[in-house]
């Protein structure tokens, strides 16, 4: 077999394989739906800068003459507590997030993979040792350790960030392990052990390549959770920093101007709520079509 | 099982040891000053060195985590820098409300989660499923603290029909005798028939409850779907439908009853979120309960508050999936 | 195993169904049970909603925090400041005597004063006090500095003998570390009776239930001194609330009578609704930039004087502090003697600043400045806000730090003073009217960083001020022209941006009379001078 060959025949029924995991998804109209949102959402995160009608607004400008007006075709979302444009700012905040977000879970994947393959290429004691630690890590009740870290270290959206992945790598580190347990049996890996690959060349070239695609699943399905802690931490003044647009800390923000200006906490948190909806609908939609108990032809 | 059950306790508390060591290295390594927060921020240095003695300071961090280790043994908790009081005392005051909230969420997610679930599940790809879907993944993707502002401004401000936030109304508090007895305002009310009292403390309870509930609500339904969608998928349900047993007879009898099993895991779980939902919506209703007190307790780098409520809500958090994995293990099909 | 299992927890299910319904019918029928309570017969209430705990300390030696605002209700001074008259009124101590040399301090203690507890309040129970928080040590002691012993002159006349003389008569009416309380009470009760929210005071009101942390409710004193005018309040509650909509809302529903850090947009909407008033007045409190003077470029002077022109004062006094403050001259708010109408002020202009960093030769990429404020203040972070978007122009890049405050203090005494901030943002308000409050504390030479958080120090001006206090008590005159010229000095020198003196605001019901704000006592209110009006 002619290394093209190999490269064919590996690929054709991956290819087929996601065509027909687009067909089905396609198919769930909610989750077409939801994908489609979240195509909006990344193209307002990526042309943010170009497209939002008061950019200088974002970081660098206020306006305070018109602080605190309700939404109108001016400033469709109102203005701020320093009249900035809140519509500009939730989109710019669209960005923030999500790179935040996606960060956040690639910091998690590069913990938690490597430990999670080493683990389940070695067995044995090192397995064991391994997936101990990663349970005790999974053992911390949810935000709690985020908000301790993000404490302490002090408040920036770095430091959120890192507090995420420090919390979010456990589960990288399962998934990845069970994915190596059953591919470290497979004849390309037994082919590569035979004529003498080091242990650790084996983990990182052929174990981890082999088990991406359900880590970018499962990575696409913590977006929306993410994004929901981010908000959070910096709703409790623990993440995001003054003037940066995030939806979390506007929120926060808005608590002050409460009785005076509904729509400053409306529109962020529409826009957390919508963000996070359409990540969860996706994932949801993914897991379903990937999972062969509840697929469905 | 017993063994099952002592080797999961044994790991509970390895769980708690591995959670007060890096809490505790997470609280002290960093740098700041626990003795000025006891002595008052306009203390004199004489008076902080003083206090750096005092509060064992001076020592390396391995002796003195060796001392909080040995304190937990005696039940003391240390003293809260902010107050100066036993934290173990403020956890005895704060949790109270907080499990009550807890306990509310988590009866709504059993009553209308369960069902919600088991709808989706039946209907699959129906509107039904697709409204349910939405509602249950809808839920889990509201951004808690939002929700509670939103609630107050409706149904406070706007409709004037619900009460702002607190766990009673000044004049409830002023006219009647206001029950203490477990700590557990509507337990008290109940046990004492102080009925008035009762009333205005669940007319408190509704928006931080519904804040609260909401995202069990979405776990649930969720959870309960796809667990029962797999088991609809099985042989002995298609078998059983095949012999033209009624549809509702093969759902309710069979399917629901054998997907329990991962869905109160998932209410175990659902606690879990609850109480750190707590964390984010209590100081918005004046709620009274843990959740305020860690708040305040980390922005002022409160170490051993924050010990305390690391502690108590992981031992929770370690019991609730002793729970689980009980119920898991009691499950048939996992012994098969 | 399956079906046993399943059938238990329906029983449970159903339980827990019925209690809960149960729950909401027997709510239900008590609906009209609640209208038969008469309210005439209900006594009269002062709820005060309070932005963070009324009390962390229960101790009137050690607390230095919110609890005054309790303290003082229960509690006594020797002597307290009048806002009106800006002078030291007699409170405990019914008329003071100081000697020439200003070492030594009489006192006279007013006689038929009572303890709550019903011991009397004498010359013993002021020197056990003031004795308890000198050896203490802890919170405010440090006020007593100047005391080296306290006799007991006779039942009702107590000697104060200093080490250096010392204005004893203003440290008397500090707003901590000041309170006189009953030996008897405290001597016969162990450590931790204090902290189980007891007090041993003499002043108008008892504590008369205490949620820890939550909230303190107070009862009248009947047998208090002062007496009680016709009209009164029974009982006063003062609870945490912390969300300022909450605080709002309470108010205007009626529910309290009287609250305050609120939002300029809050009160001016409270302004046009009838059933409220808005009472503002003068405040000891202002808020300040320190600029750490020893990294660069800031240990320039003609850069600190460039960011002095750069600050935005009149937005920021107009937008981030709602008008409720006006531009600072120099170090001193109006009403403590070193302030003078005559004081320079920095005005913003951009141009002026832009010359001075010319001169200081500031290259045209600019530089970066970290800005740490407390995270919650809204005031000070939309102080950051406009200060950056100002700093742009000219090239500054200004980093907004929201910390709490704990750990940027701490930050703000590391070591090297590169790991400090460059800014740091502070209200500083006095323990008691004196102007070594501000001087000494923010700007004296020390030998460790405490509250000169500008790290600035010059000879000359601890000469002046050192003086200055020496000749308070003796040649007040004098001392007051030595305190206005420390002020230009550090005017000059810019080691701050002297923003702001702020204007205290409370929004109160309209039926709530009698609040005298008092400049001296951040935050207290003297309940028994309120009464409320039919």
């Amino acid at each position: 077999m002619s290394y093209n060959n190999l490269i064919v025949n590996t690929i054709r029924p991956r290819i087929r394989e996601l065509k027909i995991s687009l067909h089905l998804l396609n198919r769930n109209y909610l989750t077409r739906f939801a994908l489609l949102i979240v195509g909006l959402l990344v193209a307002i995160a990526l042309l943010a800068p170009l497209i939002v009608p008061y950019p200088e607004q974002i970081m660098n400008e206020n306006n305070p003459e018109e602080k605190l007006m309700a939404p109108s075709a001016e400033h469709l979302f109102g203005t701020d507590e320093l009249g900035r444009d809140i519509f500009s700012r939730v989109l710019y905040g669209t960005r923030i997030s999500m790179r935040t977000a996606l960060l956040a879970v690639g910091l998690a994947i590069i913990i938690g993979v490597p430990l999670g393959a080493i683990a389940g290429a070695s067995g044995g004691i090192v397995d064991e040792l391994l997936m101990r630690f990663t349970d005790l890590f999974l053992s911390f009740p949810p935000l709690l350790l985020a908000i301790t870290i993000a404490a302490f270290m002090g408040p920036n959206l770095t430091n959120a960030m890192i507090a995420i992945a420090i919390t979010w790598w456990p589960w990288y580190a399962r998934l990845m392990r069970g994915q190596a347990v059953s591919i470290k049996e497979r004849p390309f890996v037994k082919a590569a052990e035979a004529i003498g690959t080091p242990h650790i060349k084996i983990v990182f070239m052929h174990i981890i390549p082999n088990c991406i695609s359900p880590i970018i699943v499962q990575a696409s399905m913590d977006i929306g959770g993410v994004i929901l802690t981010i908000a959070s931490l910096s709703f409790l003044g623990l993440g995001a920093q003054p003037p940066l647009p995030e939806w979390g800390l506007m929120i926060s923000t808005s608590r002050t101007y409460f009785m005076n200006a509904w729509w400053y906490s409306v529109f962020p948190g529409l826009f957390i709520f919508m963000t996070v909806l359409v990540f969860n609908l996706l994932g949801d939609g993914l897991r379903e079509v990937l999972d062969p108990k509840t697929r469905k032809l | 099982m017993k063994s099952f059950i002592i080797k999961r306790l044994l790991f509970g508390v390895v769980v708690l040891f591995f959670v007060i060591l890096v809490t505790f290295i997470i609280t002290r390594v960093v740098p700041s000053d626990p003795a000025q927060k006891w002595v008052g921020a306009r203390a004199t240095a004489e008076q902080l060195e003083q206090a750096t003695i005092e509060l064992g300071l001076d020592k390396p961090v391995y002796i003195q985590f060796g001392k909080y280790i040995e304190d937990i043994f005696r039940g003391n908790l240390g003293k809260s820098l902010r107050s100066r009081q036993p934290v173990i005392e403020e956890l005895k005051t704060y949790l109270p409300p907080t499990i009550e909230l807890v306990i509310i969420s988590t009866i709504a997610a059993i009553f209308i989660g369960i069902p919600l679930g088991v709808a989706s599940a039946i209907k699959k790809d129906k509107l039904l499923d697709h409204f349910s879907r939405f509602t249950s993944i809808g839920a889990v993707s509201l951004p808690v603290f939002w929700v509670a502002l939103f609630l107050q401004l409706i149904f406070y401000s706007s409709l004037k029909i619900l009460p702002l936030g607190g766990q009673l109304g000044i004049k409830t508090e002023l006219i009647y005798q206001v029950p203490d007895i477990t700590g557990f305002l509507i337990f008290d009310c109940l046990i004492s028939a102080n009925w008035p009292v009762l009333k205005d403390a669940l007319l408190h309870m509704v928006l931080p409850g519904i804040t609260i509930a909401l995202y069990p609500i979405g776990l649930v339904a969720r959870m309960t779907r796809s667990a029962l969608l797999e088991i609809l998928n099985e042989e002995y349900i298609v078998a059983a439908k095949s012999y033209g047993l009624p549809n509702r007879l093969v759902v309710w009898r069979y399917a629901v009853k054998n997907s329990l099993g991962p869905t109160i895991t998932v209410v175990t779980l659902a606690i879990g979120y609850s109480l750190v939902n707590t964390f984010l919506i209590e100081a918005i209703y004046s709620w009274p309960g843990i959740g305020s007190y860690i708040a305040i307790s980390v922005t002022s780098l409160d170490y051993p508050a924050i010990m305390g409520v690391t502690i108590f809500s992981t031992i929770a958090y370690v019991v609730l999936n002793l729970i689980a994995d009980i119920v898991i293990a009691l499950d048939p099909r996992v012994r098969l | 195993m399956s079906n046993l299992k399943t059938k238990g927890s329906r029983k449970t299910l159903t339980l827990i169904f019925l209690t809960l319904i149960s729950i909401f019918l027997l709510s239900g029928c008590n609906n009209n049970g609640s209208n038969d309570v008469d309210t005439s017969e209900l006594p009269t209430i002062a709820f005060y909603a309070y932005d963070s705990e009324p009390v962390l300390d229960w101790d009137p030696s050690v607390g230095t925090s919110n609890e005054i605002i309790i303290y003082h209700n229960v509690y006594e001074t020797l002597t307290r400041f009048n806002s009106e008259t800006g002078d030291i009124e007699p409170l405990i101590a019914e008329s003071y005597k100081v000697s020439e040399d200003g070492m030594e301090w009489v006192f006279n203690i007013r006689k038929d004063m009572k303890f709550h507890d019903g011991t009397d309040v004498n010359a013993e129970a002021v020197k056990f006090s003031i004795d308890r928080t000198m050896e203490r040590n802890m919170g405010a002691a440090y006020i007593w500095g100047a005391v080296q012993e306290i006799i007991v002159v006779d039942e009702y006349s107590v000697k104060f003998i200093l080490m250096y003389p010392s204005p004893i008569d203003i440290i008397s009416s500090s707003s901590y570390g000041a309170f006189i309380m009953s030996p008897d009470a405290v001597t016969n009760n162990d450590e931790e009776w204090f902290s189980q929210g007891n007090e041993a005071g003499s002043g108008p009101y008892i504590v008369d239930s205490a949620k820890m942390g939550e909230e303190v409710v107070l009862k009248k004193f009947d047998e208090y001194w002062g007496g009680w005018n016709e009209q009164f309040y029974d009982k006063v509650i003062i609870r945490k609330v912390s969300e300022v909509s909450s605080r709002r809302q309470l108010v205007e529903s009626g529910e309290a009578q009287i609250t305050t850090y609120l939002p300029a947009e809050d009160i001016e909407a409270m302004r046009k609704k009838d059933n409220i008033t808005i009472i503002t007045s003068d405040s000891f409190t202002n808020a300040a930039i320190h600029l750490n003077t020893e990294v660069e470029p800031l240990n320039d002077v003609r850069v600190r004087q460039a960011l002095s022109y750069a600050f935005p004062y009149e937005d920021v006094i107009k937008y981030a502090a709602g008008n409720y403050g006006v531009q600072s001259k120099g170090v001193i708010p109006a009403g403590i003697i070193g302030y003078s109408e005559d004081l320079p002020q920095y005005k913003f202009d951009l141009d002026k600043a832009q010359v001075l960093l010319d001169e200081a030769g500031i290259s045209e990429d600019g530089f970066t400045l970290s800005y740490n404020y407390s995270s919650g203040d809204e005031i000070q972070k939309k102080t950051g806000e406009l200060y950056k978007a100002e700093l742009k122009k000219l090239n500054i890049e200004l980093e907004i730090r929201g910390m709490p405050w704990d750990s940027y203090f701490e930050m703000a005494k590391a070591t090297n003073p590169e790991d400090r901030q460059d800014m740091f943002a502070m209200n500083w308000w006095p323990e008691n009217a004196l102007p070594s409050s501000w001087f000494y504390n923010l700007y004296h030479s020390q030998d460790e960083i405490y509250w000169n958080l500008s790290y600035w120090s010059d000879p000359i001006f601890d000469e002046l001020t050192d003086a200055a206090d020496e000749l308070s008590t003796s040649d007040r005159e004098l001392a007051e022209e030595k305190y206005i010229e420390a002020n230009k000095l550090v005017i000059e020198e810019a080691p701050s941006i002297f923003i702001y003196d702020s204007i205290k605001v409370y929004a109160t019901s309209k039926e709530f009379k009698g609040l005298k704000a008092n400049p001296a006592y951040e935050g207290v209110i003297f309940f028994n001078e309120c009464y409320p009006e039919n």
